[in-house]
């Protein structure tokens, strides 16, 4: 064996799909040019257009990677390979997560950087923009949960409309919220109750989602 | 024989059973010798590609024992692949990617990888390493799937209709190389296919698969020297009489043929013996064979 299969795999995708990562990554970089030239407008369109790259990429990344490998029959080609299908699993969550990760994190701290640094909004601000921009993280991962258990691109389709008809919402009512809203102008970053709750229910459910998703494939018996 | 596995067997399917909404695999016993080439044979739906299925641990069994090359299955099933080649009809490559790309991936992970072979089976089969598989036709993503099989020299092969769509001239190639790998090493070999002619060119040993149930399994000669057709002339008023050996008589006028699966010329002479006249028997091609063993056991099943 040459190193591990699941990494074989790993390196696989991320060549496969480096053109969507990196047609991200510009439209992020876009979109922070934007808004880091600190007028009402630009923090408007550099906002709409950084979460527009982050949404996007969170539903065509497992419609690349994980729902078109069955629709186009390549998924045979890969189990035929010294694999299991929770390798598999592992494989696709690992890289398909990594490939979301690389330009959300990029985007997030260069978000807070142009915060901290250029001080285009009050550092009030800290908590609700990353509660904001765990959201898509949070969608990104339901899609992809969704994608894989559910085997069909009607699921992952159904996936993405939740999340896609969900983010204004709750945006809306996030934003709506006093605990938050209040120390908004504030000059350093105030974690209130509230904010540490909702941003902590949004980590847990990462993992929770991930672990749903290992423990609904481990339980199937079919697999191609 | 050098027997590496328990019993010498490569595949060992023990009332093996699945069950579908619609479907179900019922009771499949199935044992293939190392070193051996197993054909099966079944119609559309038959259950072949299922019990494939089954012995790569793609699906897992409700019942039943499933061993290939000595591993349980499907849960040692990563030890097994290792040495198992698996093509299937409905396998697809990366269309984006090219063959040279494919080839370094798998190379990536098999030491086995044999390169100069590699070399070798893409001169044979006419293939371009650098052409992207969606510019290829379907024969040649057969032949590119077909290479990055057998360059790994797996210990097994598994093939689950691997001709099927292909023109005659593609099938032809795939089975003469297929015929040459075959004959190369003492590999073990299931080829899955509803085309008799295609199984009965490089198969040992052929069993066929109709509704989820093994009907029969033999070696190909076997069949061919069991399986007889006798045309026989009945005068009015004489009655064929039920014989061993005999699994169906058609009759239409003074014209009656029987269908043997056991073919003794005492048959001949214990008909001729009542008044009725043979007038020949003929040979039966694995084709007939295979739609006469269907049919008959369609038949014993509905009664």
């Amino acid at each position: 064996m040459r190193g591990s299969v699941v990494g074989h795999l790993i390196l696989k995708d991320w060549r496969l799909q480096c053109l969507p990562i990196l047609a991200s990554v510009a439209a992020g970089a876009l979109a922070l040019a934007i808004l880091q030239r600190g007028n009402e407008t630009a923090f408007v369109v550099g906002s709409v257009w950084l979460f527009v790259a982050l949404i996007v990429i969170g539903c065509m990344l497992p419609i690349f990677a994980i729902v078109n490998e069955r629709k186009k029959q390549n998924l045979a080609f890969l189990m035929s390979l010294p694999i299991s299908n929770m390798q598999y699993t592992t494989a696709k969550l690992v890289s398909t997560v990594g490939m979301f990760l690389a330009p959300w994190l990029t985007m997030v701290v260069a978000t807070l950087l142009i915060v901290q640094i250029r001080g285009i909004l009050p550092h009030g601000t800290i908590p609700i923009t990353l509660i904001l921009l765990m959201l898509p993280f949070v969608g990104f991962c339901f899609i992809a949960g969704t994608s894989l258990v559910g085997e069909s691109e009607g699921w992952s389709t159904a996936a993405t409309l939740v999340c896609n008809s969900s983010y204004g919402l709750v945006w809306y009512f996030i934003v709506k919220i006093p605990a938050l809203t209040l120390t908004f102008k504030s000059p350093v970053a105030i974690w209130s109750p509230t904010a540490l709750a909702i941003f902590g229910s949004e980590l847990a459910s990462v993992p929770l989602m991930l672990g749903l998703t290992f423990f609904l494939q481990s339980r199937k018996r079919d697999f191609v | 024989m050098n027997r590496h596995y328990p019993n010498g067997l490569a595949i060992e399917l023990e009332g093996v059973g699945k069950k579908y909404r619609f479907f179900s695999l019922d009771n499949i016993h199935l044992k293939v010798p190392e070193g051996q080439i197993m054909g099966l044979i079944g119609p559309n739906g038959a259950g072949k590609s299922t019990t494939i299925r089954i012995l790569m641990g793609l699906v897992h069994q409700d019942s039943g024992e499933v061993r290939v090359l000595g591993h349980q299955m499907p849960a040692e099933q990563v030890a097994a692949k290792w040495d198992i080649g698996f093509a299937s009809e409905d396998m697809r490559l990366y269309e984006s990617e090219t063959l040279a790309w494919h080839m370094n991936f798998i190379q990536s992970i098999y030491l086995s990888w044999d390169a100069a072979y590699a070399q070798v089976l893409l001169k044979r089969f006419g293939l371009r390493a650098e052409q992207k598989i969606k510019g290829l036709s379907h024969g040649q993503r057969v032949k590119a799937t077909l290479l990055l099989v057998l360059a790994r020299r797996p210990k097994l092969l598994v093939l689950d209709e691997p001709t099927t769509g292909l023109d005659p001239v593609a099938r032809h190639e795939i089975l003469r190389e297929l015929t040459g790998v075959m004959t190369d090493e003492g590999r073990t070999v299931l080829f899955s296919s509803h085309n008799t002619q295609d199984v009965e060119q490089i198969s040992d040993r052929i069993t066929f698969i109709d509704r989820g149930r093994i009907i029969d399994s033999m070696d190909k000669e076997m069949y061919l020297d069991r399986w007889r057709r006798l045309r026989i002339e009945v005068p009015f008023g004489i009655q064929l009489p039920a014989l061993p050996g005999i699994i169906g008589v058609k009759q239409d006028g003074r014209l009656a043929i029987a269908t043997s699966n056991a073919f003794d010329p005492d048959v001949a002479n214990a008909y001729e013996s009542t008044g009725a006249r043979i007038q020949r028997i003929e040979n039966m091609t694995l084709e007939e064979i295979f739609v006469a063993n269907v049919e008959h056991s369609r038949e014993e099943v509905e009664a």
